[in-house]
């Protein structure tokens, strides 16, 4: 149950979209989901899911891992899709029973809306697959390194962030351990009603969290053993350059941009 | 009699994925009543997952575990009710207390079997007379003890839902000369006391050599070695192959034996060696001068 998490997940490759840079990965996801908000009919977005399966084949994770990660919005899908179709009064009607119309517009939407929806999960798990999370980090706080200049502490926020990445995977460790040993005391964590089922929780957080600030009062200490004092003039081993293939990219990005505007302007909006 | 059997139990890790991976192939195992097993092993070796088949917190890809004869994977009931019949105390166990005292801590395995108050009350104060906590420390909170404490008040916590079969992961595992002691000592004790079954799992072999009765030598998942302690320990080269170290009494006498003494090879404690050289020594051995 909870080893189907994949936030944060990564799968180490060599491909042309792993080898893109943290920073320009970065970008180009922001701008592919902005892109996918510009498109406003079908022509347009297909552009964009047409984009989408090149780099999802390309990065050559497998569509299983990718479908995964859907898995938690599935109802979200389903519930937008079903108000689009069952409000939805715009075009032909297709079946009419009572107070219930379904029109052609309602059918359109749904159809638009689930796409749009599965193309932002894909695009935006596509990046965490194919960047490491020290990687990511790295590149975020490149990104928002002007901030500096008001003092925003970016790099601590960035150590922060990886460090909190980092130990996912060790917590969720953790909670299975921590579960087998009040299961094994007869810890009932999957009958009942919700008070009970909450209840049952007591004794699996409580341990988490007293271990959890233990382990980082000694991560602080090991921090500090190796002489890290906030993040000011840290230098870095791996020196981060963006090579042709991330212009190759951002130019094919703005290109899209282009051609979504012209379709939406050409051939009608649906939405 | 046989409380314990495990029947051609396999086990396999995230099956379909490409992470599949055999943890236990094709176990057979018996635990008599009454009975001190060890389970060794060196790390990966399947041991901790051998023990999570015996109370059901994990389902054997193949083959069955039984209790007194019976399947404990049947339904959710049987599984539920082998978790008090079989105590399973994890590896640092002190990292499962939560409770505001040790008194509740001790009392939630026993609370969860549905037991009434006095009979809470007192599996509790038993328990914890076995492990010497008083009855000071009981109204402390668990954080505030020191670690040899919280993994005897762990321990406890097992112990007072009576089960019929202990089993304990490595439980002396990070603790000092001191605090292992007392832990083998309470063991030993609980034994005598209540005549019950116990599991240890460990790689010390010196505790193992001290408190076992029969061994179980589990290597890359599969059952190696299983037989009384003096069988085990005689096909010590086999065991130093599995990486796994003997004890050092049974280094030197298997030292010895390489240059020609013809002594016992299955000599595991320094009692056993005193009397095997007192013996020897009175035999003429001095003729090897």
């Amino acid at each position: 149950m909870i080893k189907d998490i994949t936030i944060g997940q990564y799968f180490p490759g060599n491909s042309f979209v792993h080898k893109l840079d943290p920073r320009a990965k970065l970008i180009i996801t922001f701008a592919a989901i902005i892109e996918i908000f510009v498109c406003k009919n079908f022509l347009s977005l297909a552009v964009i899911v047409l984009f989408t399966a090149v780099a999802v084949i390309v990065s050559r994770i497998s569509l299983k891992v990718m479908l995964k990660g859907l898995k938690m919005i599935y109802f979200l899908i389903v519930l937008m899709s079903a108000l689009q179709i069952f409000y939805n009064e715009d075009g032909d009607i297709l079946v009419e029973w009572w107070k219930i119309k379904i029109t052609t517009g309602g059918v359109y939407t749904a159809i638009f809306m689930a796409v749009r929806i599965i193309t932002l999960i894909f695009i935006s798990s596509l990046l965490t697959y194919t960047t490491s999370p020290t990687a990511l980090t790295d590149g975020i706080e490149r990104i928002l390194s002007p901030l500096k200049l008001i003092k925003v502490p970016v790099d601590t926020l960035a150590m922060m962030m990886s460090i909190a990445l980092r130990f996912i995977p060790t917590l969720i460790d953790e909670i299975d351990k921590i579960m087998s040993a009040q299961k094994a005391r007869g810890a009932d964590l999957e009958t009942g009603g919700i008070v009970k089922r909450a209840k049952a929780l007591i004794p699996i957080f409580i341990p988490l969290f007293v271990n959890s600030f233990r382990r980082a009062y000694e991560l602080a200490f090991a921090m500090e053993c190796r002489c890290y004092n906030g993040g000011n003039h840290r230098t870095r081993m791996k020196q981060m350059k963006l090579s042709w293939r991330d212009w190759v990219m951002f130019v094919i990005l703005a290109v899209m941009l282009a051609g979504i505007i012209l379709l939406n302007h050409f051939f009608g909006e649906i939405i | 009699m046989t409380v314990l059997e495990a029947r051609n139990i396999s086990y396999k890790y995230s099956v379909g994925t490409p992470f599949e991976m055999t943890a236990l192939n094709n176990i057979n195992l018996k635990v008599e009543k009454g009975e001190m097993l060890a389970i060794i092993g060196h790390t990966g070796s399947g041991k901790s997952t051998l023990i999570q088949h015996f109370n059901a917190l994990l389902k054997p890809s193949e083959g069955q575990i039984l209790l007194y004869g019976k399947d404990i994977n049947e339904s959710k009931e049987t599984a539920h009710a082998a978790r008090f019949k079989v105590g399973l105390c994890f590896q640092y166990p002190e990292y499962q207390l939560f409770e505001d005292t040790v008194y509740k801590d001790i009392a939630f395995g026993p609370g969860n079997m549905g037991l009434d108050k006095t009979e809470i009350d007192m599996r509790v104060r038993r328990a914890a007379s076995f492990v010497g906590l008083n009855e000071n420390m009981l109204q402390k909170s668990p954080f505030d003890l020191s670690g040899g404490e919280k993994r005897r008040a762990a321990i406890a916590g097992v112990m007072a839902m009576e089960p019929e079969v202990l089993i304990m992961d490595e439980p002396a595992a990070g603790l000092d000369p001191k605090g292992r002691r007392v832990i083998l000592d309470l063991i030993k004790n609980y034994r005598r006391q209540t005549g019950s079954t116990v599991i240890i799992v460990s790689h010390s072999m010196e505790d193992v050599a001290e408190i076992a009765e029969k061994i179980a030598v589990l290597n890359h998942g599969e059952l190696a070695m299983y037989g009384t302690v003096d069988r085990v320990f005689e096909r010590s080269s086999e065991l130093c192959d599995m990486g796994l170290n003997i004890p050092q009494i049974t280094r030197i006498f298997t030292e010895l034996n390489k240059c020609g003494f013809g002594l016992n090879k299955a000599v595991y404690t320094v009692e056993q060696a005193e009397r095997e050289l007192t013996e020897y020594l009175h035999k003429g051995g001095k003729s090897n001068d």
